[in-house]
């Protein structure tokens, strides 16, 4: 179906590679779009590959991911967009062109992204030849000027909100232009806490790399562990004990419980009611605890390494586990209980920003944001890890694609993990929990993607046969569901876009990582 | 004739440093309601529970420094918190706390519509001073105000009648003292809605959308510091006193109540302030049980529901008053 010049991987970064040159990658998208109508992107990895720079598009297909490999010359980088066709590759492409310099070709804003605007022209910092040194003195040599100054056109206001402003917890701007109350524009900009984690991956050891990536986010940050120590491993071939596993599956589920939980709580907050928030932030003060127990980290766990985890779980631990996770449980019905009768709740969330499945995917939107708008995707059924596959758990879906169906998602999910945890407290196998690794890894790349709290974590390395990575890809959920949220808050009123905005759960410690 | 009694009572009982206090511990039980509800503690540092925590709060934003923003109208920016609060504590005057009101014979017929507006100038000087320190959230918070205030003075005018029907007096002190029989009783419909709009005209949650945080910041306080934000924040504390008494005074047969023994002054101070404590438990309870709604929908619902409701329990309170009334007592 391709042309000529191709070649096809099996089994290698996701279901298979496709190797071919760069003028075709638009007319394959296109072709396997007609095949497979769930079609999504994933990310666009960047390597630089000294002569040429390497483009990995990986795609979101119905059985699983589908990387697409090119390369364009170094001098001369240039390829066509494909934002036109999956309208969720926007923000992966201004990040590619910001990092490499690679030129996207019509494609509609290829204005800086995760870079500062007084970034020096030419040089992209992920380029293995950037030349770093005295950064600061030639960033602050380069004025510039920005169009999205708070102004008024016919009857467009607009509207910037951040990048510092008290409402947000975290620095990020959107430049809103409103009509009256009604919001017809949004424009999102990130990079403001941008810190070039996936540059300083490069100088670290793999194992140091394990604390660093943790650092991303606080909130998700056994996630991004598993998922980097998850590629070393497939890189390395390294078996992780069963045991180990299903204490990485205890701890990545206490991750998503503590993470609903303070989103639920934060959503509460924003629509004004103290009460709800107070309550469950409260029943997360538990969760905390119990990560502190097995890991002896009350926030950043530091508990999965390469070759399993640091620490065991302790035979009297398990009642305490048991017992908290029933308590959850019923918690749990009874905020499902006061969300499905409480009207003031349901009159701010209801019917607010609603996105329907087929824009879901085709702006490649992740996780529970998915989920909520009927898209059935979860990384844990669709390409388990650690011990996902021999536990049983409910997908929970649902039809709406409004706020209110996010927060629902979020409550159901809560349930499900409660009862995941107890299972593999239950069916905890014996024997060791960690086994002994290399510290330099053999030539070789790996894709892995986990379940974070806020949807699909993707982690691409590189290996280059040294104690040192050659290219770490992070593509956080957050990431791609900021298109949702630009797509949503256009045509509703303005008082509505925090309730809608929260409903993401955007984490832009992730975003900026 | 200006006599040391008069001067007692206007400066320390029951007028203004008994209300002052008052209202401090009134603060503070909100406070406490209010955590106790979100399962939390609430303050409990200064003084037994916590109960000098107000007085704290105040005294810490007085000694604070004061910043008048460069692009604000410094007049009414300076003066309209100091203006509001000495107005409310004007409109206290006219309820009878002892028996008699602050002032004795200060009562006039007519005096209710004369509180009701001091309530409403009192608003319109809440937003002024939102509007005058020329911050968006400032100004956003403060228009939030003027909407809302505009939406539910008429209702709670006309719900404000049904007692003065009912008495046949438009005089807080006669229509508190001619309550043998409490009208909320004999009118618990107008009882529940001046509930309703109270809470609203008092911007607390569900209506508390001049001062949403996650939208707003601090809403027409975000200027504001040291000693006149501690003035806005005694505003709004008197007015939550101010709002119970109306509906003590109106609705619960104000301080009067049985006499036991010694002075009555002191039975009706002590009936006044179970009661105006009631109320506030009440209302602290509606604001910890919902979310806050969005000004359109609060908007809609008092155009279309809350105004219709009160006129037709005026006509009710009206009709029964005039032929159902008379042959039951």
């Amino acid at each position: 179906m391709f042309s000529d010049n191709i070649q096809i991987k099996r089994n290698f970064l996701g279901k298979a590679t496709i190797i071919l040159e760069s003028k075709s990658i638009k007319d394959a998208i296109v072709k396997l779009i007609k095949k497979d109508n769930n079609l999504g992107i994933s990310a666009i990895t960047g390597i630089d590959l000294d002569k040429t720079i390497g483009l990995l598009y990986h795609l979101r297909t119905s059985e699983g991911i589908i990387t697409l490999k090119t390369e364009v010359q170094k001098n001369k980088p240039v390829i066509s967009s494909i934002t036109d066709i999956i309208p969720g590759a926007n923000f992966h492409e201004r990040e590619a062109a910001d990092l490499f310099g690679v030129i996207f070709k019509d494609h509609p804003n290829l204005k800086r992204l995760v870079l500062p605007e007084s970034w020096p022209k030419d040089l992209y910092p992920l380029r293995k030849d950037a030349n770093l040194a005295d950064i600061s003195t030639k960033c602050n040599a380069i004025s510039y000027k920005t169009d999205e100054s708070p102004s008024q056109k016919g009857n467009l206001v607009n509207i910037i909100v951040g990048p510092q402003h008290p409402a947000l917890l975290e620095p990020e701007k959107f430049s809103l232009k409103v009509d009256g109350e009604i919001v017809k524009y949004v424009e999102p900009r990130i990079g403001y806490v941008h810190r070039g984690v996936e540059k300083a991956a490069e100088k670290k050891t793999y194992l140091q790399d394990v604390f660093l990536v943790e650092r991303i986010c606080g909130i998700c940050n056994s996630c991004h562990a598993i998922a980097f120590v998850a590629s070393v491993e497939k890189i390395l071939g390294t078996q992780v004990p069963d045991r180990g596993k299903y204490i990485r599956t205890i701890i990545l589920e206490l991750n998503r419980l503590h993470s609903h939980l303070l989103l639920l709580g934060h959503a509460g907050l924003e629509i004004g009611y103290e009460a709800l928030f107070q309550y469950l932030w409260r029943d997360r003060e538990p969760i905390m605890d119990l990560t502190e127990m097995l890991t002896g980290n009350r926030v950043i766990a530091s508990s999965i390494t390469i070759g399993g985890v640091r620490r065991d779980i302790k035979e009297n631990h398990i009642p305490l586990i048991k017992k908290q996770m029933a308590h959850l449980q019923e918690r749990m019905i009874f905020y499902k209980n006061l969300f499905e009768n409480e009207p003031s709740i349901k009159l701010r969330t209801k019917n607010v920003g609603v996105l329907s499945a087929k824009e879901a995917i085709k702006l490649s939107v992740v996780g529970p944001v998915a989920r909520a708008s009927g898209v059935p995707i979860d990384v844990r059924k669709d390409d388990p890890y650690s011990a996902y596959e021999e536990i049983p758990f409910k997908l929970v879906t649902r039809k709406d694609g409004d706020s209110y169906s996010r927060l629902m998602v979020r409550l159901d999910e809560l349930i499900e993990s409660a009862k995941i945890i107890d299972y593999a407290v239950d069916n905890l196998p014996n024997g060791p929990y960690r086994i002994k690794v290399p510290r330099i890894v053999v030539v070789g790349e790996a894709l892995t993607r986990v379940e974070a709290p806020r949807g699909a974590l993707l982690y691409y390395v590189k290996s280059n046969g040294s104690a040192y990575p050659e290219r770490v890809k992070v593509r956080t959920p957050t990431f791609s569901n900021i298109p949702a949220f630009q797509k949503t808050a256009i045509g509703g009123n303005i008082a509505d876009v925090p309730a809608n905005f929260v409903s993401l759960d955007p984490c832009f410690s992730c975003t900026d990582r | 004739m200006i006599t040391f009694d008069l001067i007692f009572r206007i400066l320390v009982f029951p007028g203004f440093t008994f209300i002052f206090f008052f209202t401090l511990f009134v603060d503070w039980l909100e406070r406490k309601i209010e955590a106790r509800m979100q399962n939390r503690v609430g303050p409990s540092l200064a003084g037994p529970s916590g109960i000098l925590q107000p007085l704290a709060d105040v005294i810490k934003l007085i000694t604070k420094e004061d910043i008048i923003p460069g692009a604000a109208k410094k007049i009414v920016f300076k003066f309209a918190p100091i203006l509001a609060f000495s107005l409310i504590v004007f409109g206290m005057c006219f309820f009878p706390i002892d028996g008699t009101n602050i002032i004795p014979n200060s009562a006039f017929s007519g005096d209710l519509i004369f509180d009701l507006a001091l309530l409403t100038i009192v608003n319109f000087l809440m937003f002024l001073s939102g509007w005058a320190s020329a911050s968006p959230y400032g100004s956003i918070g403060a228009a939030r105000v003027l909407v809302l205030f505009l939406g539910y003075d008429i209702p709670l005018f006309l719900l404000a009648l049904s007692p003065a029907f009912l008495a046949q007096s438009l005089s807080i002190s006669e229509i508190a003292i001619s309550q043998n029989f409490p009208f909320v009783f004999l009118a618990p419909w107008a009882f529940i809605l001046f509930l309703i709009a109270m809470q609203a005209e008092l911007e607390k949650d569900p209506f508390d959308i001049p001062d949403a945080e996650s939208e707003l910041v601090g809403g027409l306080e975000t200027e504001y510091c040291g000693g006149r934000l501690a003035f806005l924040h005694l505003t709004r504390d008197v007015q939550v006193i101010f709002g119970a008494a109306l509906v003590v005074e109106l609705f619960l047969g104000g301080p009067y109540g049985p006499v036991f023994f010694g002075f009555p002054a002191f039975w009706y101070t002590l009936w006044f302030i179970i009661k105006l404590i009631a109320v506030i438990v009440l209302s602290e309870y509606l604001t910890t049980l919902f979310a806050r709604l969005r000004i359109d929908q609060v908007l809609k619902g008092n155009w279309k529901i809350l105004l219709p409701l009160s006129i037709l329990s005026l006509i009710l309170t009206v009709a029964l008053n005039t032929w159902i009334y008379p042959w039951v007592m």
